[in-house]
Order: structure tokens, then C-alpha cells, then sequence
């Protein structure tokens, strides 16, 4: 008979978990606490922008977060954290501005999958929303940023108007993100002339052969620069033929503009590139380089203070309803690639002179 | 010669495997390029080995790396410097580095693994200070000192195969620091103070300051590679640059028949561990194999290769044995 209601008890327990998702459960504690502002809001939150890594792309969405904390109709405290050593000291990081006390945090997450307890914890304890690369499994209130599908599938459009088949090459700093998985997909589907399916995936080690492409393969490198540089290198040895190639992280596509230039493939190897590495642009502006798919990392830092802020004052409004605030990706070329590059320098001072991480 | 051997039939396999089954492995172009990467580590692992040979090790040669190779587009992109200004500067920095080490290690008595550990910290930290966390490069310019590590010289008769330029400083320093170690009373007493510390000291081997020596050129030359690096690869970010290369220079030391417990050294080995490591890095993408495998194959073909080599020298040694003990 005790053993009986074990097994119930267990089997009640079970049902249980199946039945309470921990990640629903947070976002309505979340939601709750929101509510709660509404009546009794924080009179000068303190938030926080959490990057993936460190890259000039932070700088400008620092110098966002921090001119969103300064504007008059936001008016907020914004730390600004880099991680420079990967998973663990994003980890580190977050736990971190948990015990702080932090009012919100908007991270982007380095592999959502596997990093479950930590936004869990954020989630527990403060506010969480994400930018620029998804965890849509997690507690998370509103993603701010664009779809990286949607801006791989420009970048592969891109790529498919100026080449029109051969051999083409990938090159990633790393597959494990979210956004570097769905960026690579959007790319393929892209440049294959693809019906849009967000949940395809194929592997990178397949060579795919379709729609006059090859796609001879996908290629990482952990952001070790020389390695990114040597696999660059040796797909191009490997491919005389190559037609094509993208560089899908910023230096991926800046290295490919420097190999282009030192083996003198100008115009014979065409790049689309993705962010805007400055050689990149020049490359551009030379002609050499077909474009390149530019997000707006300004547009993460400054949106990100301001819903974290109205959250901290009881104001959900701003959030739709599939959670995702869009913040697009533009493709630019020849024609406006230095207008570009004018405000974005502007933008890098901004973020530089923003100074130490904690904005006040 | 004979502790290099090991290395050089391993380098030798992974040579004829990846010529065989490498699509354009034996090209000139793919041989250039394998010659200037493999030149460019062997600078840190001629520095590294310098250190081993003591018994001691440097784990910041990564983070040298990246601070004299962040520091040299800095100075001359954001700060104008001229070329004749950045690069004994940055020198400068790199061997004060390693004079600071030296002199922590034999005047502090502190352990040369945590020096250089807290170095690791140290440098890159400083890096990513200096820059503010932005990647540095030369913006399209200073073409005339990259081809310091850029410029590729003709052989007369071959057509598609240059010598990259960095082969230059390589083979210099292979036989400065070959000579050095074989042909010097200082070599001696260097490779003396690896093997018994204590005895060569109460023979009269200056060994603190031979030791303090051989930091300062181990990061010396990490800091004049990191330089060539930079200047090879265009731009790099502080956070990462560099990461893990001390690594590379110690297992290419090692490999090419260091001893970790000091007294050992080949320089021949040397160069030749740290081709064997760029080989075969090449050799998976040529061959095809998934680039996810690359640290797999690595680990896998140097284990076997060097368990194999270590077979081979035990079963040579039992047949002199047999041999002697019958004559």
C-alpha cells in the first residue's frame, strides 16, 4: 500500500512539472511585479545592457543604452556589461547584477539553451528581456532586435542578385547562438531562392547542391582571428572555383576582405558581407564587396533602457504581442555606404566617450 | 637532431597524408601560406622553448601576443605614431615584460606558472583597458610596415611559390638561438641550469640571471610576434587576440623535444612543432573534414604520434641493450 502512494504521489509530482512550465510561471511573477509599479512606480530604476562578447557593434549599442538613460523622457540609471570571456563570465555578469539589485536586464543571451538556471535566476529576481540573439524558451519578457532569419535571407538575397551560382563558402565566429544559427539558415534560403521557413535547418557539415549553388560548407573559428584568416585561406585553396563567399560575424567578413585584397581576387571572388567593419565599407565603396547587412545596434541599446524603464513604471504597452520588439536590419551598398559611415562614427564616438559602464 | 627526429617523422606523415588526399595541399600558394603560418608561431615557440629549457613556463605569451599586437595599430592609427617610433616601443614593452617576470622569479622566489598566470590577467586586461574594448587596425593604411610580414620574395625558376618574408626572422632566430644554446658557454649554462638548478648555481652558472634572460626573450619574441601577427592579419579585437597561442608555442616546444622538466631543447624540433600543428590544421579543411572535428584530430594525431614515437625509442634502446649485452 505505501509503495501505491509512492508511485501517486510521484506520479501526481510528475503531472505536476508537465503542467506548471517554470518559464510561464516566471513571466507572470514578472508581469505581477509590473503590475505592481503601475501604483507604486520606481522613481530612477537602475537597468542593465548585457552584450554577447565585446565588438565595436557593443560600443554603439553602449552608446545607445547610455543616451536613452540620459534622455529626459527616460531619465534612468544604465550599467553596461561586456563579457570578454564567454558563457561563464556572462554568467558571472548576471549573477552578479542579480545580487546588485538591478531593477531590469537586457541580455544577449550566448547560448540560450543551455543557460536556463542563469535567466531563470534574472527572471526570479529582476526584470529580463533580450537583444539582438533570441532565447525564446526563456522567461523573458519582449525581445528587442531584428529576426536574424529575415536578415541572413537579405544578406543570401544579396549574395543570389550578385552572383548568380558557383561555389559558395560560409564563415562564422561560432553555431552555438541562436542568432548565428538563424542568420546562417536565412543566408542559405536566401541565396537558394527558397520559400521562407524559419524552423529549416540544415547541417553545417552537408555540402548542398541546389538552384545552381554549392554550398561547399560552413566554416568557425571560436573568434580566433588567424584561424578565421587560415580557413578563409585554405577554402579558398581548397576552392579555386569558389564564386562566393559570407562572412556572417563582422570579422569573418572583414578578414575576407583582407585574403580578397592579398591573393588579388578582387571582383573574382565576390563577398556579401554582414556588419559594418570599416574595411568592409571601404571594400564597398572600391566596388569589390556586393554589400552588406548592417543591424541597428544603437536602436537594441537605447530600446532596451526605455522598456526596461517603462516596465520599472508599470507600462507594458510597448511590447506586442508575439513578444518581439523589430528593430530591422538595412542592406547597404555602393550608394549609401558612405552616408552610413559618416553617422556611424558619430555613433562610436558617442559610445566611447560614454566612458566607464555605469551611466548615471 | 635525435630528439627532433620524433617530430619530424610525424610532420613527415601528416605531410604525405595531406598531399595524397588534400585537394591542392602541394600547391604553391597553399605552401606559401602554410610557410608564413608556421612561421609566425615559430617565433613564439623558439621564445617558449627558451623558458622551458629553464624548467619554467609562460603562460602569458598569448596575452603578449595580443597586447604588443593591439598596441601597434593603436599607436599608429589612433595615437600617429611613426613605424620607427611603434615598433621599439612596443618591443621595449615586451622585453620589460619579461624582465619583470625574471626578476619576480628569481629575485621574489614566486612560481614562474603563477608570474605568468597573473601576467595572462594582466596584459590583456591592460589591452582591452588601452583601446577602451575596440578592435584596432590599420584602416587601409601603413602598407610599407605591414609588408614587414606581408611581402613575399621570388625564387628564380618556381612560379607559384614565394618565400613569405616572415620565414626571414624565423630562421634567424632558429639559428641565433641554435648557436646560442650549442656553441656559448651561456647556452651551456642555460640548458645546465634546466637540468639541476641548484648544482649549476653552486658551480658558479650566473642562473638567476640566465633564467631572468630567458623570460625577457621569450616575451620578447611573443611580443614581436604578436606584432608580425597583427600586421599579417589586418586588425583584431583586445578581448580576443591571441587567446590560447601560449598553447600553441608550448606544444610545439614540447613536441619538437623540450623537456617540461628543462635541460632539453631542439630548435630543429622546434620549428618543426610548430609546422606540424599548421599542417595539419590545414590538412582537415583540405581533406574535408568537418572543422567541429578540428581540436578532435589534433589532439588524436599528436597522441598517436608522439605515443608511437616513444614506442619506437624504447624499442631501439631494449635492442642497443640486447646488442651490447651479446657483444
Amino acid at each position: 500500500m505505501k509503495k501505491l502512494i509512492s508511485l501517486v504521489a510521484l506520479a501526481s509530482l510528475g503531472l505536476g512539472l508537465v503542467a506548471a512550465s517554470p518559464a510561464a510561471d516566471l513571466v507572470a511573477a514578472q508581469k505581477a511585479r509590473i503590475a505592481a509599479f503601475k501604483a507604486a512606480p520606481k522613481k530612477r530604476p537602475h537597468v542593465a545592457f548585457v552584450s554577447n562578447g565585446v565588438a565595436d557593434f557593443w560600443t554603439i549599442a553602449k552608446a545607445g543604452a547610455i543616451a536613452a538613460g540620459k534622455d529626459k523622457s527616460i531619465n534612468c540609471d544604465v550599467t553596461v556589461e561586456f563579457p570578454g570571456g564567454g558563457l561563464s563570465d556572462q554568467k558571472r555578469m548576471l549573477e552578479d547584477l542579480v545580487i546588485k539589485g538591478i531593477d531590469g536586464i537586457s541580455v544577449s543571451p550566448i547560448d540560450p539553451t543551455n543557460q536556463t538556471d542563469v535567466l531563470n535566476l534574472v527572471a526570479e529576481k529582476s526584470l529580463l528581456i533580450t537583444n539582438d540573439s533570441d532565447a525564446p524558451k526563456a522567461p523573458r519578457l519582449c525581445y528587442i532586435g531584428m529576426d536574424n532569419y529575415d536578415a541572413g535571407l537579405m544578406c543570401g538575397k544579396l549574395a543570389r542578385e550578385g552572383c548568380k551560382g558557383g561555389k559558395v563558402a560560409i564563415f562564422i565566429g561560432r553555431l552555438e547562438q541562436d542568432n548565428a544559427k538563424r542568420r546562417r539558415q536565412g543566408f542559405i534560403d536566401g541565396l537558394l531562392g527558397r520559400t521562407p521557413d524559419a524552423t529549416r535547418y540544415d547541417e553545417p557539415s552537408k555540402v548542398l547542391t541546389e538552384a545552381g549553388y554549392t554550398i561547399v560548407g560552413t566554416w568557425t573559428d571560436s573568434f580566433d582571428r588567424a584561424k578565421a584568416k587560415a580557413n578563409i585561406e585554405d577554402v579558398m585553396i581548397k576552392n579555386p572555383d569558389l564564386a562566393l563567399m559570407t562572412g556572417l560575424f563582422e570579422y569573418n567578413s572583414t578578414l575576407a576582405v583582407e585574403v580578397i585584397k592579398q591573393q588579388g581576387k578582387q571582383g573574382k571572388v565576390q563577398l556579401a558581407a554582414f556588419d559594418e567593419g570599416a574595411d568592409v565599407i571601404a571594400a564597398i565603396k572600391e566596388g569589390f564587396v556586393l554589400g552588406t547587412v548592417v543591424q541597428d545596434p544603437y536602436g537594441y541599446g537605447f530600446e532596451s533602457v526605455k522598456v526596461l524603464n517603462a516596465f520599472c513604471k508599470g507600462d507594458m504597452s510597448m511590447v506586442p504581442a508575439n513578444g518581439m520588439i523589430s528593430i530591422p536590419a538595412r542592406v547597404i551598398k555602393k550608394d549609401n555606404a558612405e552616408a552610413f559611415w559618416k553617422d556611424l562614427k558619430a555613433k562610436i564616438k558617442a559610445g566611447k566617450e560614454g566612458g566607464s559602464k555605469d551611466a548615471k | 637532431m635525435k630528439k627532433a627526429l620524433g617530430i619530424i617523422g610525424i610532420f613527415t606523415a601528416i605531410f604525405i597524408v595531406a598531399s595524397v588526399f588534400g585537394e591542392n595541399f602541394l600547391t604553391g600558394i597553399n605552401l606559401m601560406q602554410l610557410t608564413q603560418r608556421a612561421s609566425l608561431y615559430s617565433i613564439l615557440a623558439l621564445g617558449a622553448s627558451l623558458v622551458i629549457v629553464t624548467g619554467g613556463i609562460d603562460l602569458s605569451i598569448g596575452s603578449v601576443v595580443c597586447l604588443s599586437g593591439i598596441m601597434t595599430p593603436w599607436l599608429l592609427v589612433e595615437k600617429e605614431w611613426t613605424p620607427m617610433q611603434v615598433i621599439p616601443t612596443v618591443l621595449a614593452v615586451s622585453a620589460f615584460i619579461g624582465l619583470c617576470h625574471g626578476l619576480l622569479i628569481t629575485k621574489l622566489r614566486l612560481q614562474p606558472f603563477l608570474v605568468t598566470l597573473c601576467g595572462l590577467l594582466l596584459y590583456r586586461g591592460l589591452a582591452r583597458w588601452l583601446t577602451g574594448d575596440q578592435s584596432q587596425g590599420f584602416q587601409g593604411e601603413f602598407e610599407g610596415v605591414r609588408s614587414i610580414a606581408l611581402a613575399k620574395f621570388a625564387i628564380p625558376g618556381i612560379e607559384n611559390y614565394r618565400i613569405p618574408s616572415t620565414v626571414i626572422p624565423a630562421i634567424v632566430l632558429a639559428v641565433a638561438i641554435g648557436l646560442f644554446l650549442s656553441r656559448t658557454v651561456w647556452g651551456r649554462w642555460l640548458l645546465a641550469t634546466g637540468r639541476n638548478e641548484s648544482a649549476a648555481r653552486y658551480s658558479g652558472v650566473p642562473t638567476a640571471r640566465l633564467v631572468t634572460l630567458s623570460y625577457v626573450a621569450c616575451s620578447l619574441l611573443a611580443g614581436f610576434g604578436g606584432m608580425l601577427f597583427i600586421f599579417d592579419i589586418g586588425s583584431a579585437q583586445p578581448s580576443d587576440f591571441g587567446n590560447f597561442y601560449e598553447l600553441y608555442a608550448i606544444a610545439a616546444a614540447v613536441l619538437g623535444g623540450c623537456s617540461l622538466r628543462g635541460g632539453e631543447a631542439s630548435v630543429i624540433g622546434v620549428l618543426f612543432g610548430a609546422a606540424t600543428l599548421q599542417v595539419l590544421r590545414n590538412t582537415i579543411t583540405l581533406v574535408g573534414l568537418s572543422s567541429q572535428l578540428e581540436f578532435a584530430v589534433i589532439g588524436t594525431v599528436l597522441l598517436v604520434g608522439v605515443a608511437a614515437d616513444e614506442l619506437i625509442r624504447r624499442f631501439s634502446a631494449r635492442r642497443l641493450e640486447r646488442l651490447g649485452a651479446r657483444t
